[in-house]
């Protein structure tokens, strides 16, 4: 009774199995009545499928076709997605000119500034960056250089002599005129008026290149750092006006003061501005305190000083005499 | 998952995408401020439909944000409109706090979302409250009839403007979902066919 009935049950499966291998069977008469009963949301999937299928291929084979054209597309399609507008500065203006502390000419401008020229910094970054590679080009050149000079036992007595020397080399390669990035000059220019010293901190990166301790590359550094704790007050640096208060996705909460002959300076990575945009300054007056706001490791201030628009080394004027 | 969707959220995979970019692009903070405003506008919303006798029926979050379903049955024109109204109230009530607490970040984001979805553009706030309110003065009618021409009118503003600012930037592509579904709002509102009861 019990084989009889396995017997049959064996048998139905097979049949089954049967069945399905036929309707597997793709382009043959089975395969299209199993089309016919296709409801609409599978043939959307198919159409999916393919659609998908189709637009994989066609790419492929346009790369293997015309890879130089590819390339260029290639390299268009990833500035534009690079490409962002700063949102961040976006909503800081809004919101500055909700709670009305700016009118709303300047909040438009900074929009407008946020949202078309929001790289304007990493801009002139990038286009260091060809001069960059250079530098760290003809480091390395140095290095060999003296590697092979130095006789190898000698090398290691006069290892803290040798080192000196080749940072010296080294910052004449890097600070030489054409190595420098445009608008950056490395002359101690004499200020014509009395300042002060913005934050009495130890300097945890000075002007020039370096290895950018977030992003990784090396990038110029257009101020020194000025490690202090975070709500440390930050002095003015001479007489001036707040010419502007703002945030931005890099440099945090800043502020920057307008100064006579042309010179003005910048504050940034603040966790507080106390001073408000267009009020009159003195020097060593409290304007805003120290944080870590922004492209920040650590708190610290971020201090710049330009002239004419020309990015100049603090470091002469900051370090505590 | 299944548990919220048991209670009636539905999260579309276009959401996760579109959040993953946007914080890959501003980075998690601005994320998180953003997704705070959207959650006080839906609490604005839900709170109202509380207090007015209403029933959500189910949130879906989508790309361009969450839509909260009303079981309206029951409701008024007038309170319906308050409920409508009640999000980008609590966005722009939220942002004027922030502002006073000088968190002017939380402050702007709350002023553009809140000013976002008073876009009369349906779904977008704005356009039900702009049904709403010419329905009730006017008659449904009339009121599907306004929400057409000014959906369709700020819809093609939008998508222009949004088309504008990526071709001018020569970036900003995560607004792309925005500008698309601005478009499509323009075909939906301008060129179906009319079905009235």
């Amino acid at each position: 009774m019990t084989s009889r009935q396995t017997g049959r049950r064996i048998a139905s499966i097979s049949a089954e199995r049967r069945r399905r291998a036929a309707g597997r069977g793709g382009f043959g008469k089975g395969g299209r009545r199993r089309d016919d009963r296709m409801s609409a949301g599978e043939r959307r999937q198919l159409f999916r499928l393919f659609f998908c299928g189709g637009v994989f291929v066609l790419l492929v084979a346009a790369k293997l076709a015309l890879p130089a054209r590819m390339e260029q597309i290639n390299a268009a399609l990833s500035r534009a997605l690079e490409q962002n507008m700063d949102v961040q500065a976006v909503f800081s203006a809004v919101g500055r000119a909700f709670s009305g502390e700016e009118d709303l000419g300047k909040t438009a401008d900074e929009l407008y500034q946020a949202v078309f020229r929001p790289q304007e910094q990493e801009a002139v970054q990038a286009s260091v960056q060809a001069s960059a590679v250079k530098a760290a080009g003809s480091i390395r050149f140095l290095r060999e250089y003296r590697m092979s000079a130095a006789d190898p036992p000698d090398s290691e007595k006069t290892a803290g002599d040798g080192e000196g020397a080749e940072l010296s080399a080294l910052t004449y390669v890097l600070y030489s005129d054409q190595n420098l990035p445009e608008g950056v000059s490395m002359e101690q220019a004499i200020l014509n008026f009395d300042y002060a010293v913005p934050v009495s901190g130890t300097v945890s990166s000075g002007f020039g290149y370096r290895n950018h301790p977030v992003e990784g590359e090396e990038r110029f550094h257009y101020g020194v750092d000025l490690a202090a704790d975070t709500g440390t007050e930050i002095d003015c640096f001479a007489d001036g006006t707040v010419t502007a208060v703002g945030e931005s996705s890099s440099y945090g909460k800043y502020c920057t003061v307008t100064h006579t002959g042309g010179y003005s300076t910048l504050y940034a990575h603040c966790s507080r501005i106390t001073a408000s945009s267009g009020s009159a300054v003195r020097k060593g007056e409290k304007i805003a305190e120290v944080g870590e706001t922004g492209i920040a490791t650590g708190p610290h201030l971020h201090f710049e000083l330009h002239r004419n628009g020309v990015y100049l080394n603090p470091i002469y004027y900051v370090s505590p005499a | 998952m299944s548990r919220l969707r048991e209670s009636g959220v539905q999260v579309s995979g276009g959401f996760w995408v579109l959040t993953a970019w946007f914080t890959a692009v501003n980075g998690w903070r601005l994320t998180a401020v953003l997704l705070g405003m959207a959650i006080v506008h839906e609490a604005g919303h839900w709170l109202v439909l509380k207090a007015a006798g209403g029933r959500a029926a189910g949130l879906r979050i989508g790309i361009l944000g969450a839509v909260m379903e009303v079981d309206s049955s029951g409701l008024s024109y007038g309170k319906e409109l308050l409920v409508v109204l009640a999000g980008p109230a609590a966005n722009l009530l939220t942002a004027a706090v922030c502002a006073a607490a000088e968190a002017e970040t939380a402050a702007g984001a709350g002023l553009i979302l809140g000013c976002f979805n008073l876009l009369p553009i349906r779904p977008l706030d704005g356009g039900r409250a702009l049904e709403l309110g010419v329905s009730w003065a006017l008659g449904p009618a009339a009121g599907e009839t306004a929400a057409r021409w000014a959906g369709t009118a700020a819809a093609s503003v939008l998508a222009g403007g949004l088309a504008m600012v990526m071709l001018q930037s020569g970036g900003s592509l995560w607004l792309l979902p925005m500008a698309l579904s601005a478009l499509a709002a323009v075909k939906r509102e301008g060129f179906r066919k009319k079905v009235f009861l």
